[in-house]
C-alpha cells in the first residue's frame, strides 16, 4: 500500500510504522512519484500534515494534485482509501467523502474548530456510530470499540450545508463520532465543535474514510493516555505492543486480506 | 450613522498562496493571466471615523506590517470586477452581530461597531484585464469557495 507524501505532509513516518506494525507491507509515495507505479498499489493512506501549506485553504491545493488524479481512478474501483487529519481533509476536499451522489465537488468540509478558531492538540476518544461492516475498514472492529487518538488540529469541524449533514446522518456516512473514554457521547468529548459530532466521515461505498484525529499517534502502549500505560511500566514487550490505535490499521490489513 | 468601510491588506512581497492557486486553476482548465490576493477588513463604522480607523490600524501592526504589506482603504464595500470575496460562514449564532466595542490587541477601535474578513481574489483574464464573470466564478466553483462553510461574493 501507498502512503502519498505532498509537500507539507508530516505524519508519514508514523504512519507508515503504523502501518507496518499491523503487518501491512507499505511504503512513501511522494508527490512526483510515476503515476503507473502509483496505480499499482493496493490501498492508499493520505496522512497528516499541512500539504502545500495549507494555501487557499487545508487540503484544497493537494485534493487537486496530480497523484489525487490516480486515487479517484482507484476509489472508483473500489480501492480502499484512508485520509487522517489533512488527509481527511483532502478527502473532503476531494468530494471522495462523503461522495454524496458522485458529486466530484465538495459537499462537506472541515472548517476551523470551534469556538475561538483555535488549534487544538488534545487526546481524544472515537466511536462507530455505524455498523463496522457500513466500512471496509472498520469491518473488522466490534461495535463497541473505543478507540484512542490525539486531535491536532486547528479545522477538524465538520460543516455542510443543513441538508447534507441531515442525507449524512441519514445515510450513514457518520463513521465515527467523538466520545469520552467509556464510550458515552456527551459535548465536552468533541473537541472542535464538529458538527453531529463527527470525527470521521465514509463515503457511499465504504471504501473511503477521512478521519480527523491520528489513531496511529496513540498506537503503541508507551502512547497511551490511560492507566495501561502505567500497567506495562517496567514490561518492555508491552510497552512498545501495539495497541489502542493501531486496530484502525489491523482493520485495513484485515480488509487487504 | 454606521457605514461600511472596506481596508485591503496586500503582500508586496511574492505572494506563493496566490502563484500555487494561479497554477491549479490554469491546470484545471481556466485561462487566467494572474492572480492576485488580499485580505479585506469590512468595518462597520461611525461615519467620519475612516482616516482614524486607518491611522490606528497602521499604527497597531496588527493585520499590517510595513514591511511587507500596503494598505488602503477601499473606496468600494463590495468586489470590483474580476474580484472574488470568500468569507467564512460564522459558526455560532450570533457570530458577526454589531458590537459596542471592538478591541484589536487590546485597544479599542473607536467607532467600530464589527468586522468581517474576506479573502479578495482578483483575477485577470488572457488580456490581463479583469477576469469576466464566468471565469471567477468558475474559479469559485472549483477551487476558492468550499460552499460547505464559506461564502463567495462577486459581482
Amino acid at each position: 500500500m501507498g502512503i502519498l507524501v505532498f509537500p507539507g505532509t508530516n505524519s508519514e513516518d508514523e504512519t507508515l510504522r503504523a502501518c507496518r506494525a499491523v503487518g501491512l507491507e507499505a511504503q512513501l509515495v511522494h508527490w512526483n512519484a510515476d503515476l503507473r507505479e502509483v496505480r499499482a498499489f493496493a490501498a492508499y493512506v493520505l496522512p497528516g500534515g499541512f500539504a502545500y501549506e495549507d494555501r487557499v485553504r487545508a487540503g484544497a491545493i493537494a485534493a487537486h494534485d496530480r497523484l489525487m488524479t490516480v486515487v479517484r481512478e482507484r476509489a472508483a474501483e473500489g480501492t480502499l482509501v484512508l485520509g487522517i487529519c489533512n488527509g481527511a481533509q483532502i478527502l473532503l476536499e476531494s468530494g471522495l467523502a462523503p461522495g454524496l451522489d458522485g458529486d466530484p465537488r465538495p459537499q462537506a468540509g472541515f472548517a476551523r474548530n470551534a469556538p475561538g478558531g483555535r488549534f487544538r492538540s488534545t487526546h481524544v476518544y472515537v466511536k462507530l456510530a455505524v455498523p463496522p461492516s457500513r466500512c471496509a475498514l472498520t469491518a473488522g472492529l466490534a461495535s463497541d470499540a473505543v478507540v484512542p487518538a490525539w486531535a491536532s488540529h486547528g479545522e477538524g469541524r465538520l460543516a455542510a450545508s443543513p441538508e447534507a449533514l441531515e442525507r449524512m446522518a441519514r445515510e450513514g456516512h457518520v463513521a465515527f463520532v467523538y466520545c469520552d473514554a467509556t464510550g458515552a457521547t456527551t459535548p465536552h468529548a468533541i473537541p472542535n465543535g464538529s458538527a453531529l459530532g463527527a470525527a470521521a466521515i465514509v463515503n457511499r461505498e465504504g471504501n473511503v474514510l477521512a478521519i480527523m484525529p491520528h489513531p496511529e499517534r496513540d498506537g503503541w502502549t508507551f502512547m497511551h493516555h490511560d492507566a495501561s500505560r502505567e500497567r506495562a511500566r517496567g514490561d518492555a514487550a508491552a510497552m512498545l505492543a501495539p495497541s489502542g490505535g493501531t486496530v484502525l490499521f489491523a482493520g485495513l490489513a484485515q480488509a487487504l486480506g | 450613522m454606521i457605514v461600511p468601510c472596506c481596508v485591503e491588506v496586500a503582500l508586496t512581497i511574492p505572494d506563493n498562496e496566490a502563484e500555487t492557486a494561479l497554477s491549479t486553476l490554469r491546470r484545471l482548465g481556466l485561462d487566467l493571466a494572474g492572480l492576485e490576493r488580499a485580505d479585506v477588513y469590512r468595518f462597520s463604522l461611525d461615519a467620519g471615523r475612516e482616516p482614524a480607523l486607518e491611522a490606528a490600524l497602521r499604527s497597531m501592526e496588527t493585520i499590517y506590517n510595513p514591511n511587507k504589506h500596503v494598505l488602503r482603504l477601499r473606496e468600494d464595500a463590495w468586489p470590483a470586477p474580476g474580484e472574488l470575496w470568500v468569507h467564512e460562514v460564522p459558526h455560532a449564532p450570533g457570530a458577526g452581530a454589531p458590537r459596542r466595542e471592538m478591541r484589536v490587541a487590546g485597544r479599542v477601535l473607536e467607532g467600530v461597531h464589527g468586522v468581517e474578513r474576506f479573502v479578495a481574489w482578483r483575477l485577470f483574464g488572457a488580456a490581463g484585464s479583469p477576469a469576466t464573470a464566468e471565469l471567477v466564478r468558475r474559479a469559485s466553483d472549483c477551487l476558492l469557495c468550499n460552499p460547505s462553510f464559506q461564502s463567495a461574493t462577486m459581482i
